[in-house]
């Protein structure tokens, strides 16, 4: 009961939602609540998973592998909470600032139950079912605002996703046509006895899709144009939940699915991990608008994800994991906090501009030390030195935009002008004391990427 | 359309698409067909009189005005035929009566929770496309003038 109790209160507050003005204080607050509750089933779930095991249900109560599934594993329940984290934050925050159309808190909730379903569905097309839910919400939300910018961003969005979408129908369709199957093990139980010629394409088909909905380096060109034009808000569920999709697809069906096609690209996904950490972090040095820099660092820090991807293996797995429920708090914090004024407000984008530089007591690091300890272990110099050289730019890039943000007098003087309201400041300094506590007690965190990184090793055949 | 042929058919038809989506939701059960293509088939009904009478005279009709709480009465329904069961124990998406249980009968049709859910997805579709054909509507009078 709990696998689905999340998705449904997200579901149906969300329809709830839709009917309501979403303008009134009530409705955000009582969507707010919404999203927290769904968080507590998802928590309870994953305990259970904790003590249990991977938990599944069977829709219409058939036998397994006849009906459509659902699977709750740790690698599901880590992306589904960190999702729903990262929405509660820009909700919360947008609903303090003062929500601007009717529909914002209705599709930010219809967003978490598309994400609570792709993470946690155990059938390839009902996946597929689930990431359209979710991107459908978000492509509406892009556009937030109704501003000349917002609309625009949203154009480049929708058009380049839905080609990402096709292209990730195409290649389920051509799995499906290759092993007859639609439920995720099923599918890895048959590819696993097919030539890996044979289901080359397809897995190219799927990754290309990832790789769109994450944004590393050939696929990276609508990031910059759609995360400035947006609003604060929907940049952080942009790029703090919507681009979870792109990793926890990456996992499932490479690791889980496709272990040998990934094992195959593995060169290919390191290098366009190297590419999207040089050319982001190079670009990001060059940008002077903070929305910019945060833009170019995401393809950046994507690329890191691909680095550990490409190692594979339970550890590289868990580096991957690691490093996007890191960059996810990290990017959360910057989008939202780069527009406010007032005290306190510099000292959480100083704390995520550290955590992105992978600065010690800042969460951040935690990402890059996973990814360094997994290379150091197979002596692994290239990716070290690829640690480091990362290091050292968005150091700089981040260190550079938070002097022009905060140090520069005439920005600074306008910044004393008009404060944010302090429940707005709160939401991010939450954010910024979440990332240091990630930092200073790392255990959970560690655990749980852990945990995620070696669920392959039972659905495996 | 400037036809009075056009507008009577129109008129005429409204009514019997309904009742032939309807059948086709029903005829579901044991024949081709679903609460989707009825809804598709509705809605088509609703869209001929905007063809016919125009957007004034079509957007007064009772489902276009209430085409979004349609569309949401519907989801609503679907979601908590399909959420119920949930509450009970039981698998999502289980139906009842189950399988070699009593169920009421009206002629062949078998009253059962999938029914319905189909009438959600059936009303679920019928707004969304009676909606969406208003929006356009509006968009395309509104470029015009």
């Amino acid at each position: 009961m709990l696998i689905v109790l999340g998705l449904g209160i997200l579901w149906f507050s969300g329809v709830c939602a839709a009917i309501l003005d979403g303008r009134r204080r009530w409705v955000g607050f009582a969507s707010v609540a919404a999203i927290l509750a769904a968080i507590a089933a998802l928590v309870a779930l994953g305990m259970n998973v904790r003590d249990e095991g991977p938990q599944t249900m069977t829709a219409g109560g058939w036998p397994s592998g006849v009906g459509i599934g659902l699977t709750a594993d740790m690698l599901g329940v880590t992306f589904a909470l960190l999702s729903l984290g990262v929405l509660l934050a820009a909700l919360t925050f947008e609903v303090f600032n003062g929500v601007r159309s009717q529909s914002f808190p209705a599709l930010v909730l219809l967003l978490g139950a598309g994400l609570t379903g792709v993470f946690l569905t155990a059938d390839a097309f009902n996946f597929y079912v689930f990431f359209e839910i979710a991107m459908i919400s978000s492509y509406i939300l892009t556009g937030y605002g109704d501003e000349g910018r917002q609309l625009r961003s949203a154009t480049i969005f929708v058009i380049v996703n839905l080609l990402g979408s096709a292209f990730f129908l195409m290649g389920i369709a051509a799995l499906y046509h290759q092993t007859g199957r639609l439920d995720m093990a099923g599918i890895a139980a048959r590819v696993a006895l097919l030539n890996p010629t044979s289901v080359i394409l397809s897995a190219v088909l799927i990754f290309t899709a990832f790789g769109i909905k994450l944004g590393i380096f050939p696929f990276h060109f609508w990031l910059p144009a759609v995360y400035t034009g947006t609003r604060p808000a929907v940049a952080a569920i942009l790029s703090g939940a919507v681009a979870n999709i792109g990793t926890y697809g990456l996992l499932r069906w490479g690791g889980g699915m496709l272990p040998d096609e990934l094992h195959t690209a593995a060169p290919m996904f390191f290098a366009l991990g190297v590419i999207s950490i040089l050319y982001g972090s190079l670009q990001a040095l060059s940008r002077r608008s903070v929305a910019e820099v945060v833009a170019y660092s995401s393809i950046g820090q994507v690329g890191f994800i691909l680095v550990a991807l490409a190692i594979g293996g339970p550890a590289g797995f868990a580096a991957a994991v690691l490093f996007a429920i890191v960059n996810a708090v990290n990017k959360t914090l910057l989008f939202l906090s780069e527009n406010l004024r007032g005290w306190l407000t510099g000292f959480a984008f100083a704390v995520g501009a550290f955590s992105v530089a992978g600065v010690p007591p800042a969460g951040g690091f935690l990402g890059k030390a996973g990814l360094f300890q997994v290379a150091a272990q197979d002596d692994n110099w290239i990716v070290i030195a690829l640690v480091v050289v990362g290091s050292v730019l968005s150091f700089i890039y981040m260190f550079q935009i938070y002097q022009r943000r905060f140090w520069t007098p005439e920005v600074a003087e306008s910044a004393n002008a008009v404060a944010s309201p302090v429940s707005v400041r709160a939401v991010v300094v939450v954010l910024a004391i979440i990332t240091l506590l990630i930092g200073f007690w790392p255990e959970p965190v560690l655990w749980v990427s852990e945990q995620a990184g070696q669920s392959f090793a039972t659905t495996r055949p | 359309m400037n036809n009075d042929m056009a507008r009577q058919a129109a008129r005429l038809l409204l009514l019997p698409t309904w009742m032939v989506a309807f059948a086709i939701l029903i005829k579901g059960y044991s024949d081709s067909g679903d609460g989707f293509s009825g809804g598709v088939i509705a809605a088509l009904g609703v869209i001929m009189q905007y063809v016919t009478f125009g957007t004034a005279v079509a957007e007064k009709l009772r489902p276009v005005r209430y085409a979004r709480q349609i569309a949401l009465t519907g989801l609503l329904l679907a979601l908590a035929t399909a959420f119920t069961p949930v509450l009970r124990g039981q698998s999502i998406m289980t139906h009842f009566p189950g399988p070699n249980e009593h169920a009421t009968h009206i002629g062949s049709l078998e009253l059962t929770t999938p029914f319905l859910f189909d009438i959600g997805v059936f009303l679920l579709v019928m707004g969304v496309c009676v909606g969406v054909f208003d929006l356009l509507a509006h968009a395309t009078r509104r470029d015009r003038s």
